[in-house]
């Protein structure tokens, strides 16, 4: 028993409620993050149970599938024995199960059974993470260390083969006064070898930076939170920011070369308005939004009154009545509801809720045009008609809508005994299963709305004698119950009923595109990002939407690949011809940008359908499959622009899988909002989940999660490429410093008869990468900004400077770990050359090894801090405080570890030692000398590197540097890089 | 205008959030770290702002190299191999093992006169000091005068640690390969007799080391002797370690020679104090240029490992002895940052003129 506001404990079987009917309301927030409440039903058997003796007599069994993750899923069936009959069967499915972690709503308490407890409920299986997705930062990060492997085990190599070498002379070995113990002496060769080169080993482990992989993560986790703690992807309307579930991607979003993007929610609002129906080919449009409007159908109310014969004004009653009917809104009577969707027609006290924001469309837009929907009472569903009278059907079965079949239907008895199907859906699905009506008509009319860029959807019904129903009920009910396959034997069920169909009608549903969608698309491919739009649509909706937001222009030439054209060609020819006219295309741009005239270069866009799609992908018998996925690649990649439509969910998953592993293997993001996205989301590189309007399991399944689209735009081009900026320097910053820290080490060998003498203190080697280093690199890469967040965002193309992993390529990598060898020779022939033969101090008294080790490990740590100050763009007081603060951590150290005989030590080498080396002016001297000389090569490199051959990035630095002083203020919608053509990427 | 520009972000930045709705507590806060508006210095290293530094770099950097470079040019020094190697050395006869003791005598003539404070140093070549089994056998407790510690050392030590039984003190390979060569110095006036130079053996060390990480087993008034009891000298040794030197300051583990050798080299080829020579007066030089002779106590072997000996004798300046490296390295490095600054200057002059015009064209 479960009481109201109280969580349930386990998945339970909803058995009765304290509500009359049967029902009650959870909230699964906790769980997927939709606050609206869901209404659940008892099963139908013992709901009439309400104390809990009545459930102490029940009597029954449940039989359910093994636990699954999928939260919307449920199959079971209960058989309850009476003392009379036989068991009856119920089937049992998501909407008798209450989850996990849901809390109970408006409903004084229920009673269930426990199915799933523990870590076999659906929220537990939830937990499980999703596969995991690793960025290309990662990957690279992950070759390098490879190579830094290869590196360490062959220093340990050399230096283990040298030391035999170097030790076959036995006074070499073994001098007098440094002999060895008996049972040294005693030991295999061989034996004596391998130890020998696991002590190298173990000296130059450092070189691996482990503690690169800690800072990383660390980055990562807290540099997600300036996302979410963005205050510009904050949306006011939904009081939804962003968020991050998981910050292993934060970095890829600024290496994104593909964008899918859904359209419905995504690029449009998902704010349905009802704009029309055609019910046998005469058209209607509801007063409130025909105001104003020049339609050619203006005229369309009038023929309301002007009844069309008494047969019309019949089918015209009817499509209203369908569209009351057949949908799955909740009517909420109470007002305190937080249902984000309260019918506009205020005047009403209800609000409609549905999972579908075109349902509510329709009933709302229907309720102007006369037909109230009222509520669902016991199984009736009530409608007040024109003429104010109250019509009651039964609702017998509703055949519930999913994105395959793209159709829903209900079947209600009338009043009067009348038993009707009415079914509603895509044109596409419907078409096909009519065998009367004015299709021609309403067809025509069902493209002209889409050209204009509305969402249809046809309505169609049958009418059912009692003896087929029958039939109908025995096949549902069959289906219901399988244990197995349920899914599957429901569609073919569903198949069955839901044809020879009437046509009624068809009705149109505006779909307003996001603000800023235009902008943000235009901005991206700006950025070099390919934009493609994934979507359920058809092809003339979707085509005018992405006109609408300026995927395509109007000087954008459209290839097409749809079903209507290979009925005329094979595929093979319209793929070939494509190619050619693409490739001839691509061929004249290059001349073109050759001769400097690139400006009004041919664009292309690619508009391809589902069926066609499936085509290119279905592998042939001759493999000759690969040969149109390589032409399709082909073509895709020559079009500026390319819009799928009527795509299947998992069709948008295999064209991002297509694209994923094309050769290049580019970086893909999917943007969407709805559950049919889901997987397109899970699939690509980046999933970006709209907080929509369609349910949260987008934004559940997606890494990370934004309220609108145009946020998108701030996320990629400012957030990412920050991100990966921070990141790759980070990454490469950890290899140059350990390379600094143990190239060092390495040399030393070379000097001490290769006998792993560590050059610097235990307390050193361990303390390097923890303390003395760690903190400037933390802070760097969670706050540097080599350029204006405002200048990213202005200018798009800086976005192309970081494609295709370009700060950590070989070229980069080879240079910073050279840098450190450079530098590590610098420090160690310097202090060599120092210390040679000779003394430093003015009072005549000689250093050790130990200082040695400290003046090396003492300008290195300044060199090392200092390098990281060099690349720093963005010094905010944390940085000055890290970086500053970590030099004067290391003296202050330094200070105190020699200062004091520490009794806990069994060795007091490093005493005095760092205090007698600064006491020394020639130490200084070559501080300052090594310090400098280190850092020349850098400086150097980056001063003629931007002066000669400037990247875009650093031109805007430049001349928004040299602007601040001059005082001209920037004017904000003026591109601060003015090159029209930003260059060609080098390669 | 830029200043109503910034004005204005001011603006935007600040209260709006305030005016708080239902749900405006999930709104973020408008705090410039939030936001990654933190006020910042940007500094961008162009050719403009790099070039003063590669100049002041040059014009701070030559003077100084030239600085030390005279001044060690400056500095005295000579450097006598005795190591023997060569059959006309006097030292050759030393080189076998049967004649005990040896004592042999070089002649050098010093060209000029040593002046201030002369410091004599003894080098070895081919000692590998920092080797690793070498750095580590010894045992700090035992050094620092621990009681236990003194009669039961550290594992390190071994095979130095025992012998027949008893601890050695002190232990390890280190002391007991100490340096027991004995430098005598005279010179040979224009009389017939030569004048010994008083050699100085205290302040060799490091104060701290003296006084602090090196300390005899305790008891202030019973003998030395005694304190070590119970203990044996290292194996190569001739006397043991409390009879270093007759004055009980200098003997045990605070014997300077000791704790000098105590501080393993960084590189196989080393020097290490050996005695101080104090300049007597302002009048006369330490060591007036004229014949000397070098009175060596032939005992330490370097000969089986290839190993060279020396005497240097060296004056030293504020940055201690001769040394041609840092002065050259100043001046080398002082003039490319110079050169570079010059070639930076004039790659920044065709640029600049190139990139004012493309703004002009833009």
């Amino acid at each position: 028993m479960v009481k109201e506001d109280e969580t349930f404990p386990c998945d339970l079987i909803f058995l009765s409620s304290s509500r009359a009917d049967g029902t009650c309301h959870v909230t699964t927030a906790s769980l997927d993050g939709e606050s609206s409440h869901k209404t659940h039903y008892a099963v139908q058997d013992t709901k009439g149970f309400h104390t809990e003796e009545d459930i102490d007599s029940l009597h029954a069994t449940i039989e359910c599938e093994r636990p699954q993750p999928d939260l919307y899923k449920f199959v079971g069936r209960i058989n309850v024995y009476n003392d009379l009959n036989d068991p009856v069967v119920r089937p049992l499915g998501s909407e008798n199960l209450l989850l996990r972690g849901a809390t109970l709503k408006n409903t004084e308490k229920i009673f269930g059974v426990a199915v799933y407890t523990g870590m076999e409920t659906k929220m537990a299986l939830n937990y499980q993470s999703k596969s995991q997705k690793r960025s290309a930062v990662e990957k690279s990060m992950n070759v390098f260390l490879i190579v830094y492997l290869c590196i360490l085990v062959s220093k340990a190599l050399i230096n283990t083969i040298m030391k035999y070498v170097w030790q076959s002379e036995p006074f070499r070995d073994e001098p007098w006064y440094n002999q060895k113990t008996e049972a040294e002496r005693q030991r295999n060769l061989l034996l004596r070898a391998f130890t020998d080169f696991l002590a190298f080993m173990v000296l130059f482990n450092y070189i691996i930076p482990v503690s690169m992989y800690v800072t990383v993560e660390m980055q990562k986790f807290l540099g997600s939170y300036f996302i979410t703690w963005d205050e510009e992807m904050f949306d006011e309307e939904t009081g939804e920011g962003p968020l991050v579930n998981t910050s292993d991607l934060n970095e890829e979003l600024g290496q994104v070369e593909y964008v899918f993007t859904d359209k419905t929610g995504t690029l449009t609002e998902n704010n349905m308005e009802f704009k029309e129906c055609c019910v046998e080919g005469h058209v209607y449009v509801p007063h409130a939004v025909c105001n104003g409007q020049v339609l050619p159908t203006a005229a369309a109310i009038d023929m309301i009154d002007a009844s069309p014969g008494a047969g019309g004004r019949e089918r015209e009653e009817l499509f209203f009545r369908a569209v009351c009917l057949c949908h799955t809104i909740q009517v909420k009577d109470d007002d305190e509801v937080d249902g984000p969707r309260k019918s506009p027609d205020s005047g009403k006290r209800c609000a409609y809720i549905s999972s579908s924001p075109d349902e509510v469309a329709l009933v709302e837009g229907i309720q102007r045009l006369g037909f109230t929907y009222l509520r669902l009472k016991d199984n009736y569903m009530e409608l007040r008609n024109r003429d104010n009278d109250i019509e009651r059907f039964e609702l017998l079965e509703i055949l519930s809508f999913d994105s395959v079949r793209r159709r829903m239907s209900v079947i209600v008895k009338s009043a009067t005994g009348e038993i009707y199907l009415f079914c509603k859906g895509a044109d596409s699905s419907i078409f096909p299963r009519v065998i009367e009506g004015k299709v021609d008509q309403i067809q025509s009319r069902v493209e002209r709305n889409a050209v204009e860029g509305l969402r249809t959807l046809c309505v169609a019904y049958k009418r059912l004698i009692q003896e087929e129903y029958e039939g109908i009920y025995k096949l549902l009910q069959a289906a219901k119950v399988a244990l197995h396959d349920r899914e599957r034997k429901l569609a073919e069920a569903y198949e069955q009923i839901e044809k020879d169909l009437i046509l009624l009608g068809a009705t149109a549903v505006e779909d307003r595109l996001q603000e800023k969608a235009a902008d943000t698309i235009e901005a991206l491919q700006k950025a070099g990002i390919k934009v493609w739009v994934l979507t359920g649509d058809k092809m003339e909706t979707a085509a005018a939407a992405c006109y609408a937001c300026r995927l395509f222009r109007r000087n954008t030439q459209l290839l097409e690949v749809t079903t209507k054209r290979l009925e005329e060609q094979s595929l093979h020819d319209v793929l070939c011809e494509l190619s050619k006219t693409v490739l001839h295309c691509s061929a004249s741009l290059t001349r073109d940008s050759f001769s400097g005239l690139s400006a009004d270069v041919q664009d292309y866009g690619l508009i391809i359908d589902g069926a066609a799609l499936s085509l290119i992908m279905k592998p042939h018998e001759d493999g000759s499959s690969s040969n149109y996925r390589e032409l399709f690649l082909d073509i895709c990649r020559n079009c500026s622009a390319v819009l799928c439509c009527r795509m299947a969910p998992l069709q948008k998953a295999q064209i991002v899988k297509l694209i994923k592993f094309s050769k290049e293997h580019p970086i893909t993001l999917a943007i969407g909002d709805g559950a049919n996205d889901v997987s397109m989301i899970l699939e690509a590189h980046v999933g970006i989940g709209i907080i929509g309007k369609e349910g949260r399991q987008a934004a559940r399944n997606s890494d990370y999660a934004i309220p609108k689209f145009k946020h998108l735009k701030k996320m990629l081009l400012v957030h990412g490429h920050f991100y990966y900026i921070r990141i790759s320097e980070l990454v490469q910053y950890f290899f140059y410093k350990n390379v600094c820290f143990i190239f060092p080490q390495f040399l030393y060998q070379f000097f001490c008869g290769f006998s792993q003498q560590t050059l610097y203190d235990t307390a050193y080697l361990t303390l390097y990468n923890i303390s003395f280093t760690s903190l400037p690199i933390l802070l760097h890469s969670l706050t540097e900004q080599h350029v204006a967040m405002d200048t990213l965002k202005r200018d798009p193309a800086l976005y192309r400077d970081i494609a295709k992993n370009a700060l950590l390529c070989w070229r980069v990598f080879i240079y910073w770990t050279f840098l450190g060898v450079f530098d590590a020779l610098v420090f160690f022939f310097g202090a060599y050359f120092m210390f040679e033969n000779t003394t430093v101090t003015s009072n005549g008294q000689v250093f050790g090894n130990w200082t040695f080790g400290t003046l090396v490990f003492t300008v290195m740590v300044f060199t090392v801090t200092l390098k990281l100050a060099l690349d720093t763009h963005y010094w905010t007081w944390i940085n000055h405080f890290v970086i500053w603060g970590s030099l004067l951590f290391y003296v202050v150290f330094s200070l105190l570890w020699g200062g004091i005989i520490w009794p806990f030590l069994s060795y007091q080498r490093m005493y005095y030692v760092f205090i007698h080396m600064l006491s020394s002016g020639p130490a200084w001297l070559a501080i300052v000398l090594l310090v400098a000389v280190s850092l020349l090569p850098d400086v150097l490199k980056k001063v003629l590197c931007r002066q000669l051959w400037p990247s875009a990035t650093e031109r805007v630095q430049r001349s928004s540097s040299r602007r601040a002083p001059a005082d001209a203020a920037p004017s904000p919608d003026r591109p601060l890089l003015m090159d029209p053509e930003p260059r060609p990427r080098r390669e | 205008m830029a200043m109503n520009y910034n004005a204005k972000d001011e603006v935007d930045g600040g209260p709006p959030c305030a005016p708080g709705g239902t749900a405006k507590n999930r709104r973020p806060d408008n705090t410039a770290f939030k936001q990654q508006r933190l006020p910042a210095w940007q500094p961008i290293l162009t050719a403009g702002t790099v070039l003063p530094t590669f100049f002041i770099i040059g014009l701070i950097f030559i003077p100084i190299g030239i600085g030390i470079f005279v001044t060690s040019n400056n500095i005295r020094e000579i450097e006598i191999d005795y190591t023997g190697t060569d059959p006309s050395s006097p030292c050759n006869k030393c080189l076998s093992p049967n004649v005990t003791p040896c004592i042999c005598t070089i002649n050098f003539t010093l060209e000029q006169s040593f002046e201030g404070n002369v410091f004599m140093y003894y080098g070895l070549s081919n000692f590998y000091q920092n080797h690793r089994r070498y750095v580590k056998s010894r045992d700090d407790s035992q050094l620092n005068g621990d009681p236990s510690a003194l009669l039961n050392p550290s594992k390190e030590c071994e095979p130095y640690r025992r012998n027949e039984d008893k601890p050695i003190a002190p232990c390890g390979a280190i002391a007991n390969s100490m340096f027991n060569d004995t430098l005598d110095l005279f010179l040979v006036g224009n009389e017939s007799d030569p004048t010994p130079i008083h050699l100085i053996k205290k302040g060799i060390a490091w104060w701290t080391d003296k006084n602090v990480k090196f300390r005899n087993p305790p008891g202030a008034d019973i003998p030395l002797e005694e304190r070590f009891k119970g203990t044996t000298k290292p194996v190569n040794w001739v006397k043991p370690v409390y009879m270093l030197d007759p004055n009980e300051d200098n003997s045990g583990f605070i014997n300077e020679d000791f704790i000098v050798w105590m501080r393993t080299a960084a590189l196989p080829t080393f020097r290490k104090l050996y005695r101080l020579i104090e300049r007597k007066s302002d009048l006369h030089p330490t060591l007036p240029a004229g014949r000397y002779y070098l009175n060596i106590t032939y005992n330490y072997p370097v000969h089986s490992f290839d190993g060279r000996k020396r005497m240097i004798l060296s004056t030293i300046s504020w940055m201690g002895g001769k040394n041609p490296f840092l002065g050259i390295a100043y001046i080398a490095i002082g003039s490319i940052s110079f050169l570079l600054g010059v070639v930076l200057l004039v790659i920044n002059h065709k640029y600049r003129n190139s990139s004012n015009t493309a703004d002009i064209t833009i």
